[in-house]
């Protein structure tokens, strides 16, 4: 190595040289939903296959715009995610204000039952889920992913805000509250703007979770015009002889964007969410 | 103020997860002890016939063995990658902004739409994969992955470490910003190499995060299903299936709910257990 290079340049490139094969592992899939995305048709089935197109077709996400019925399901999929996202915070922020504010008989069974509620997925309870759907007659509806996502969302946007309200000093609603603030005014007021960071980054993370969500979409809905993004785009792979491959991949490139520019836009936020969460 | 104001700002949370936890929980229960015909019709009680009939199944044997290699295989895998990586990620170079946007990419893309990238890119005569490992000549014939068991598998595990490696880092990363930096300096002047400085101050510091990491990833491999079910269903033969693509196939593929349930119940035996083994750590870190 040269020699008049400085220390941190040499790190910089052992850093690198060392992250290299994972870097290439994790970047491999999108270069070939990218680059399948704008191949001509007649060259996704050649053989042997090439990376680079012979020219590149844009049109193609105009016609997989079409023929995937995409904005339908891009539709349901944000009403879903909103939705369940909504009624998460909309539980949650009393929920954890009482456990980082108060002291009661009940809190610690509370706290235990929310972990026990963490610890299950739908797909174990996917039965008696589906049976609850039936039950409600919501069958094939997407409200009924609004109220389940909103149910496996509580435990986690509980503890993620409860931790975050402990680190806001008391004081500050306490004071509103002698200068004659209502109850509810000195939340809304005082308390709630100071949240916010915690409440948007508890936000994301749920939306995110129901934006992704798999089995019980696939088990709930029945007809195209429900489907969300992900049942959607497997709908285009599974149980078909032919598989329209660039459209698939202009499909899944396209409903990854938004989950993919909030997390790299939220990743410093993450780190110091989660690890201050994780380990207390 | 009210005493029972805790107790109201509690209740709607309560009330949602109750709702949509609880009584499907309850439902479990009675039809894994119930004679249930396809269309979830209860013909009546039958004790735990359902449970025997699942324990009698090879299928369901070797689903459950293949679980526990799954996750042992996929855990494992993630912790060892992971540690390194968050140790790089941790220590200052140029461009480690973007290194670490890099690796928290799996993380953005959920999971039915990854698999199917990979079922596509695994693809025996059209795959990019195949393409890209004959250019490099580690391999010179096409291999059709998903086709055998043997190698769909195997697959199946170094996926599963990818989408779990950001998460893990990310704990990581926590653990690791919180580590004095004297404690490296001093090491130093101690005369410490790099491999002392892990063994005695980077790993005993970085100890409750990964066993938090460890729990944590176990609940979630375990009750993962989109990459095996997008990738092979679950076959060739059923000698991908795990336990939840079992449970699935059983439900609603074959109509059998009541040993279905009684899958449901097993499985949530064995994650009340890892819960238990959780609540202890958080309850220990809380101290």
């Amino acid at each position: 190595m040269l020699p008049n290079m400085s220390k941190k340049t040499k790190r910089s490139i052992l850093c690198w040289l060392a992250l290299s094969p994972i870097i290439c592992v994790i970047v491999f899939p999108f270069a070939v939903m990218f680059f399948t995305s704008v191949k001509p048709r007649q060259e996704v089935f050649s053989f042997p296959p090439t990376w680079l197109p012979s020219e590149f077709i844009w049109q193609n996400y105009i016609d997989m715009w079409h023929a995937t019925k995409f904005s339908d399901a891009l539709i349901n999929s944000l009403y879903v995610s909103f939705s369940a996202t909504f009624i998460t915070l909309l539980v949650s922020i009393p929920a954890a204000y009482a456990l980082a504010r108060y002291h009661f008989a009940a809190k610690s069974s509370y706290r235990l039952f929310l972990l026990i509620t963490q610890m299950l997925s739908p797909i174990v309870l996917v039965i008696g889920l589906f049976r609850l759907i039936v039950w409600l007659g919501l069958i094939d509806s997407v409200n009924s992913l609004v109220l389940i996502y909103a149910g496996f969302n509580i435990a986690f946007a509980i503890w993620m805000l409860q931790n975050y309200f402990q680190t806001i000093p008391k004081d500050l609603e306490e004071s509103a509250w002698m200068e004659g603030a209502s109850f509810l005014q000195g939340l809304t007021k005082v308390f709630l703007p100071m949240a916010i960071p915690a409440i948007a980054v508890t936000a994301m993370f749920t939306f995110i979770n129901s934006w992704n969500e798999f089995v019980l979409a696939l088990t709930v809905l029945r007809t195209e015009e429900n489907y969300t993004l992900p049942i959607q785009v497997y709908s285009l792979v599974g149980g078909r002889y032919t598989v329209e491959w660039h459209h698939v991949m202009a499909a899944a490139l396209v409903a990854s964007l938004p989950a993919a520019i909030l997390f790299s836009w939220l990743q410093k936020k993450l780190v110091t969410g989660l690890s201050s969460g994780a380990v207390k | 103020m009210n005493r029972n104001l805790p107790l109201y700002l509690i209740l709607p949370s309560l009330l949602l997860a109750l709702f949509v936890i609880s009584y499907p929980l309850y439902e479990l229960i009675n039809l894994s002890l119930s004679d249930v015909n396809r269309f979830g019709k209860v013909r009546g009680y039958i004790g735990l016939e359902n449970f025997s009939y699942i324990f009698e199944d090879p299928l369901f044997i070797d689903a459950a063995l293949r679980t526990v290699v799954w996750t042992v295989a996929v855990v494992g895998g993630t912790i060892i990658f992971s540690i390194p990586i968050a140790i790089i990620l941790n220590t200052e170079f140029h461009g480690r902004g973007i290194a670490r946007t890099i690796l928290m990419l799996p993380w953005a893309i959920s999971l039915p739409m990854t698999a199917i990238v990979w079922r596509w890119s695994l693809n025996g005569e059209f795959g990019m994969l195949n393409a890209t490992l004959m250019s490099v000549n580690i391999i010179d014939s096409p291999i059709v992955w998903l086709a055998q068991s043997a190698s769909a598998f195997p697959v199946q595990i170094g996926l599963g470490i990818l989408v779990s490696i950001p998460f893990t880092i990310t704990i990581f990363l926590g653990g690791l910003s919180s580590i004095p930096l004297d404690l490296y300096e001093a090491a130093k002047m101690d005369g410490a190499n790099s491999w002392q400085q892990f063994k005695r101050i980077t790993y005993p510091l970085l100890r409750p995060f990964i066993n938090m990491a460890v729990v944590l990833n176990v609940i979630y491999v375990f009750n993962s299903f989109p990459i095996i079910w997008v990738l092979t269903q679950g076959g060739p033969n059923n000698e991908t299936d795990i336990l939840v693509t079992y449970l699935y196939k059983q439900a609603f593929s074959f109509g059998h709910i009541g040993q279905a349930s009684a899958v449901s119940i097993a499985m949530f035996t064995v994650l009340l257990i890892f819960t238990i083994f959780y609540a202890r750590m958080v309850m220990k870190n809380e101290k």
